[in-house]
């Protein structure tokens, strides 16, 4: 996460009620250029520690002089979303990360499903903007919570015409899984970002069906799940660091000034994988496997046991 | 088709022996020989045997043709119609199991989704200097057909071309023999 950059926050819409998007301008010089399915960190500095959320960019790539994010108020946030939904406004500064893409369009797929789930909309929101530029074919299955997190169906139901399918669980519809993935043709790949219910369904009946890994694309929520107080300490400068209940790993390395590369801040896409040399690990990331987690743990998301301090090799 | 291991070069071709058990809603089986497909009969069976000859006891659905040529184009209009969930398995020798491979993959297949069997020694080499195409077996030299410069059959081999690579062996000797 090397270079931040400053931004001005030049439109804010509350698009539901737990919905709010914001536009942001660069406040000297220009915004990098970034691909669909790009994503940007959020720094927020809550009282004295700086909180880092990950956000999809949802504007037309082709237009990189403002970027746009919505964000969705969550019950359960460490302060992240509450803090850009009351504290932010028009007028402001914040720091962001430079994009990065860890879910890109696949180049040789001849076909795009796309499947959003709620607040799950907003990386296809750019890809939409990409596939229609370029006369793709695609079609959008998109369920929500009407008039709670129906952000965009509006616009999508004009842009996209008989592509969208939508879904209003509050009106009792369902998205059938194994209807969307029957009859596709073969060129076709499977994008999805929702709530890991979803994600965790979509790849279940996929495989079932016969769908190769290869054709499913998927990007989870990343937001670290608060836990207990953990100690650890770092082996190699033999610094010691409290992490507190409601502060990840790589949160409270970054408050103590030790720097680990890092993405996605949600347990998906390895970047930050930290080796260990002693202590237990509660792994909590959807990367390492077995036999990796016997000696690497992924400090966005991960903890150590409360009983004993943990070693990093760090 | 998976290439590890460190004794081999990387990009040389590992075959399977037997189909694998993943699941798939249509199997389509592509042989240059029909006796040849019984290992690919078990686990849920085919649903259409492709080949150009031979004969298989079995009870699916068979199509035989009289060339590759026409075996091809008939696999081309089947995988068009067809949808994700296909899996294709393939048995021949080298040169035909990657004709279909890169077909197939064309057609919109993923690597994953295709298997292949290798029965039979005959291989492509492709010669990097004249860019020409000649079957041979499994001899680790050959005569370019193209430029006649005596090649080398090296194991690297390019799944682009369904080829190996065949690079000049002698670089006394760059240009081939009977070249005017």
């Amino acid at each position: 996460m090397s270079a931040l950059m400053e931004v001005r926050v030049c439109a804010v819409r509350q698009l539901t009620p737990v919905v709010r998007e914001f536009t942001f301008e660069a406040a000297e010089g220009q915004l990098p250029g970034f691909s669909s399915g790009s994503h940007v960190q959020v720094l927020m500095p809550l009282g004295e520690r700086t909180l880092r959320n990950a956000y999809s960019l949802l504007g037309d790539p082709a237009d990189s002089t403002r970027y746009r994010i919505a964000v969705r108020l969550q019950d359960a946030s460490r302060g992240g979303s509450r803090y850009l939904h009351e504290r932010v406004a028009v007028g402001d500064r914040l720091q962001l990360s430079r994009p990065h893409n860890l879910f890109p369009l696949h180049s040789q797929a001849s076909h795009h499903v796309l499947v959003a789930g709620g607040i799950g909309i907003t990386p296809f929101m750019a890809y939409i903007a990409e596939l229609q530029a370029r006369g793709a074919s695609f079609e959008l299955h998109y369920a929500f919570r009407g008039r709670l997190t129906d952000a965009y169906v509006d616009e999508l139901a004009e842009r996209l015409g008989d592509r969208l399918h939508a879904y209003d669980s509050s009106a009792g519809q369902r998205l059938d899984l194994a209807a969307l993935l029957a009859g596709q043709p073969l060129g076709t790949h499977l994008y999805a970002c929702g709530p890991q219910r979803l994600l965790d369904g979509l790849r279940e009946q996929a495989r079932a069906l016969g769908w190769p890994d290869g054709r499913v694309h998927w990007e989870a929520f990343a937001a670290p799940e608060p836990g207990l107080a953990f100690r650890v300490e770092l082996a190699r400068s033999g610094q010691r660091i409290e992490v507190p209940a409601d502060l990840s790993l790589l949160e409270a390395l970054e408050a103590a000034g030790v720097e680990v590369p890092n993405l996605c801040r949600g347990g998906v896409c390895g970047q930050c994988a930290t080796r260990y040399l002693a202590g237990a690990v509660e792994h909590r990331d959807h990367y390492l496997d077995e036999a990796q987690r016997a000696d690497s743990l992924m400090p966005c998301v991960s903890r150590g046991g409360c009983a004993s301090a943990l070693l990093l090799d760090l | 088709m998976t290439a590890s291991g460190t004794d081999t070069i990387f990009s040389k071709p590992r075959y399977r022996t037997a189909a694998s058990p993943q699941p798939a809603r249509r199997r389509l089986l592509v042989a240059q020989d029909a006796a040849c497909a019984v290992p690919l009969l078990d686990h849920p069976a085919p649903a259409l045997l492709l080949s150009l000859g031979g004969e298989l006891a079995a009870d699916i659905q068979q199509e035989r043709f009289p060339s590759p040529a026409a075996l091809y184009l008939r696999l081309q209009l089947l995988l068009e119609q067809a949808e994700v969930g296909t899996r294709l398995y393939v048995v021949g020798d080298e040169t035909f199991v990657w004709h279909v491979y890169r077909l197939a993959r064309h057609a919109g297949l993923l690597g994953d989704e295709i298997e292949l069997i290798k029965s039979g020694a005959r291989r492509r080499l492709y010669c990097v200097h004249c860019a020409t195409f000649q079957d041979i077996g499994e001899e680790g030299e050959a005569n370019c057909s193209g430029c006649g410069v005596r090649l080398l059959v090296r194991e690297h081999f390019s799944q682009r071309l369904g080829a190996y690579m065949g690079v000049c062996l002698d670089p006394s000797r760059p240009y081939g023999e009977d070249r005017p």
